[in-house]
């Protein structure tokens, strides 16, 4: 049976008030394909301000701007972050030209209106709002009003808009999200339009053209105008027919039409590719090293383990992988194989780097020099910004994910367990059971069953950094085996000094805060972290003297004993003489 | 029935003992204590069969149905995390030490052995209807198992102690066998059987398990056995975990692991 895909209704009219031009606009777009599977559809309408004489190109900018833009955003990105980018440079621009015009001495003559958008991706609806349009959600006896109205009121009669795209630099747009159902009817309306309308009209009018939204949108608005409103009237009708299956993947990740892979050995020609060696072969996966029969170039193919064949998750990672690596270009991120072939099995393919683990490094360096671990640490962060700008966090960061190439370039591999935000939202990416990555360098609320942020990202970082200086782990095991929030406050950070005094006193102040149990507590980004690793902040230089017994407790007790003893000593020599 | 390469099944040994060592102390032991007790009471069973059909083999046969199910319910026997958890420390997994494996065995056989005596009670209850009469036959074959098991090797002296011990290494041999071939296989049936096999040789030749040894000895010392304490520890109990942890280390552990994974190019790509 194929899955149900996403099916919707619209219906939308707009008519002129009692001046000439008519300052609303309106607009919708409903994807094909694969569009439409990761960007949703989308609906939105803009409602300039009457005062100016220009906010009609406000508003038509607004809309057009947004539905353009918003489906030309990363498909990885969450429909949040994407629809925010859009706001925030239209904004930019509105208010940009409201200062160049007359708009810049009197904000109600610029370059200023409403914005109301609605955008449904997946099972979830998505609201974007900013001034006095309304969005509605349709009862039998009621509306429901689900965007707040941006007015402040001075007066019984008396009110102004308080927020409205193009009125400032920075605007906070209101954003709420839920899950949608199928029959439900959503209506985004300007005020000529709303302020006369009822539930029980509009459900009539539905209930009169059932198969032409249009029309009932045309009514509507006709019958707002005959209430006696004079003001521009749209209204935009949403109804949804029918939504994907919760758990239908998306079509970029299907894998039904590819076999497993036979048994890979060298020499065996497979897919095209003719196998070299093998790199590691285990219970998790088989890598190997191959030559594109085409180009005679070495790449990595990795095919799932006789072990997990049976797990759909585990599978849908393969798929999925090379998908994160073509969509990530950074020079500190595996690339996936350039080629493009028909594949009858299910493998991934990558580029091959030429080197070593870190694992590796820590091997060969015991006791390396900071500057050194500053330099792998600030490339392997650059890796992880790449990720984390396109809204992916890479959940599995241990030292065998981190590659070093003959040239001393960190490129992070195993993107197999990447959260990309914009396919988690629409039920794309594959869901493991557990919290994938590396119990010992997982951050604590993660284990706890929280979801991870780049903040968890930054603590396996800060981890990493940890273990390369010392050949520790900050915490011991202690950090794996937490199993509830009380376990959090007895972990305690082993400072840097107890295994390397030469380290300077600072950099445990920084890497302490990377370290946090609680994640609001670190750096908010991993650029910060790369930061005060090479420019500490005055925060973490200015530190206290550190007592005897933190910097050298085996001193500390040796002398307090000798102490100790010496008064036994006397006593006991008091007690001879008799005294 | 998928059949893992050792390639596949040794990654997999190194890693179960990983985890063994990252599992919080209150896992560890509620597992270990619902080990003891599984494998203590399989032991009951299979003494059971044996007393009521007279013929050892049919209990021999039978037993491994409790080893199967505490391995399929995730359970931890001391003779498995013996071969398993210092795997990890060999393949300098990250802050895997010998302290940690230390803490590791401690723990389970705390739990094991609470298991095992929480069984060993109960069953002394059921044989003696609450204390009240005489153990029944089975009770009374399990006072006296224990007697040529401690008495009689301290009969022996020093040539004594050694058969105990050989007995203990030839044990979990073949326990920490059944362990590791449970892991070859991807299905329930085919870990079942691979398990049964060396359970049944294990039992059936009389080799020394600490763990089952946990119940037989103190049941005995409830039920009558002509023992004491002490002979229970010194000339059985603790030679017979030092012997399942030579056993389990030599035999299969560090044997397969040398084998089949260090000889494995040591990286990953991708």
């Amino acid at each position: 049976m194929r899955p149900a895909s996403l099916r919707v209704s619209i219906g939308q009219h707009s008519l002129a008030g009692a001046h000439a031009e008519n300052q609303d606009f309106h607009g919708a777009f409903v994807p094909r394909g694969a569009l439409l599977a990761s960007k949703g559809i989308a609906l939105a309408l803009a409602d300039g301000i009457s005062t100016s004489r220009v906010s009609q190109q406000a508003s038509a900018m607004a809309v057009r701007t947004f539905l353009d833009d918003y489906f030309a955003t990363s498909e990885a990105w969450t429909v949040r972050r994407a629809a925010n980018c859009v706001l925030a440079a239209t904004n930019s621009w509105l208010h940009g030209q409201t200062m160049a015009g007359d708009g810049r001495f009197d904000k109600d003559r610029g370059y200023v209106c409403t914005f109301s958008a609605l955008i449904l991706k997946g099972r979830k609806l998505h609201l974007f709002h900013v001034g006095d349009s309304r969005i509605y959600r349709l009862h039998p006896q009621s509306l429901e009003q689900l965007s707040e109205d941006h007015r402040i009121a001075l007066a019984a009669n008396e009110s102004y808009l308080a927020r409205a795209l193009g009125t400032a630099s920075h605007i906070d747009i209101d954003h709420r999200s839920w899950e949608a159902a199928p029959g439900e009817v959503y209506l985004l309306a300007t005020d000529g339009a709303y302020s006369q309308l009822t539930a029980t009209e509009i459900n009539q009018a539905l209930a009169q053209h059932p198969d032409d939204l249009d029309a009932a949108a045309a009514q509507l608005v006709a019958q707002a105008r005959a209430a006696g409103s004079d003001d521009d009237a749209t209204l935009q009708i949403l109804r949804i027919d029918a939504l994907p299956d919760a758990d239908s993947p998306q079509a970029l990740l299907r894998r039904e039409h590819l076999a497993l892979p036979p048994p890979l050995a060298p020499r065996l020609a497979f897919e095209g590719f003719t196998i070299i060696r093998p790199l590691q072969v285990s219970a998790r996966s088989h890598v190997h090293l191959a030559s594109d029969d085409a180009s005679r170039q070495p790449v990595v193919l990795k095919t799932p383990s006789v072990d997990l064949r049976d797990d759909p998750h585990y599978l849908d990672s393969f798929v999925f992988e090379e998908w994160v690596a073509r969509r990530v270009d950074s020079p500190h991120v595996i690339k996936a194989w350039n080629g493009e072939r028909q594949r009858r099995h299910l493998y991934v393919a990558m580029e091959y780097i030429e080197g070593q683990t870190l694992a590796q490094w820590m091997t060969d360096h015991p006791a390396p020099p900071l500057a050194a671990v500053r330099d792998l640490i600030a490339q392997a962060a650059l890796g992880l910004q790449a990720l984390h700008r396109r809204d992916m966090l890479h959940r599995d960061l241990r030292p065998q994910n981190l590659m070093l190439d003959r040239q001393g370039t960190v490129k992070l591999i195993d993107l197999a367990n990447v959260h990309v935000g914009g396919l988690a939202e629409s039920a794309g990416q594959p869901v493991a059971e557990l919290p994938p990555g590396t119990l010992q360098y997982m951050a604590p609320e993660c284990l706890l069953g929280e979801e991870s942020s780049v903040r968890s990202d930054l603590f396996s970082l800060a981890a990493i950094t940890y273990q390369m200086l010392t050949g520790q782990l900050p915490y011991g095991l202690a950090s794996a085996r937490i199993r509830s929030p009380q376990d959090l406050k007895a972990l305690r950070y082993v400072p840097l000094r107890h295994h390397r005094p030469d380290l300077p006193a600072w950099l445990d102040a920084v890497l302490a805060k990377a370290l946090h149990p609680n994640p609001g507590k670190r750096q908010e980004v991993v650029s910060e972290f790369a930061h005060d690793l090479q420019h500490p902040a005055p925060e973490f230089t200015r530190i206290r003297r550190v007592p005897l017994l933190e910097r050298d407790p085996v001193r500390f007790w040796k002398i307090l004993s000798g102490l100790l003893g010496l008064c036994v000593f006397i006593l006991l020599l008091l007690r001879v003489r008799g005294v | 029935m998928a059949y893992l390469a050792p390639a596949e099944f040794v990654t997999k040994m190194v890693d179960a003992g990983e985890s063994k060592l990252l599992m919080s102390t209150r896992d560890t032991l509620v597992r270990a204590y619902m080990a003891g007790a599984i494998l203590a009471l399989a032991a009951a069973f299979a003494v059971s069969v044996t007393v009521n059909t007279g013929n050892p083999l049919i209990g021999a046969l039978l037993f491994p149905v409790g080893f199967c199910m505490l391995y399929l319910l995730g359970f931890d026997l001391l003779t498995g995390v013996f071969t398993l958890a210092p795997l990890a420390v060999m393949d300098k997994r990250p802050g895997a030490t010998w302290n940690g494996v230390l803490r590791n065995w401690s723990l389970v056989f705390t739990g094991n052995f609470a298991g095992a005596l929480t069984v060993a009670v109960f069953m002394a209850i059921i044989f003696t209807n609450g204390f009240s009469e005489a153990p029944n036959a089975i009770g009374q074959k399990i006072g006296h198992i224990g007697e040529g098991r401690t008495v009689g090797y301290a009969a022996h002296g020093a040539a004594g102690m050694l058969t105990l011990f050989v007995r203990a290494v030839m044990c979990n041999w073949m326990v920490s066998t059944g362990v590791v071939a449970a892991m070859m296989s991807t299905s329930v049936s085919g870990k079942v059987m691979a398990m049964w096999m060396p359970i049944l040789v294990f039992f059936y030749m009389g080799f020394e398990h600490s763990i089952v040894n946990m119940y037989l000895f103190p049941s005995g010392l409830m039920l009558g056995g002509n023992f004491t304490f002490m002979d229970y520890m010194i000339w059985n109990e603790i030679p017979t975990v030092l012997g399942n942890l030579v056993g389990g280390l030599t035999f299969v552990g560090a044997t397969l692991y040398s084998t089949h994974y260090k000889t494995a190019p040591k990286r990953k790509v991708a």
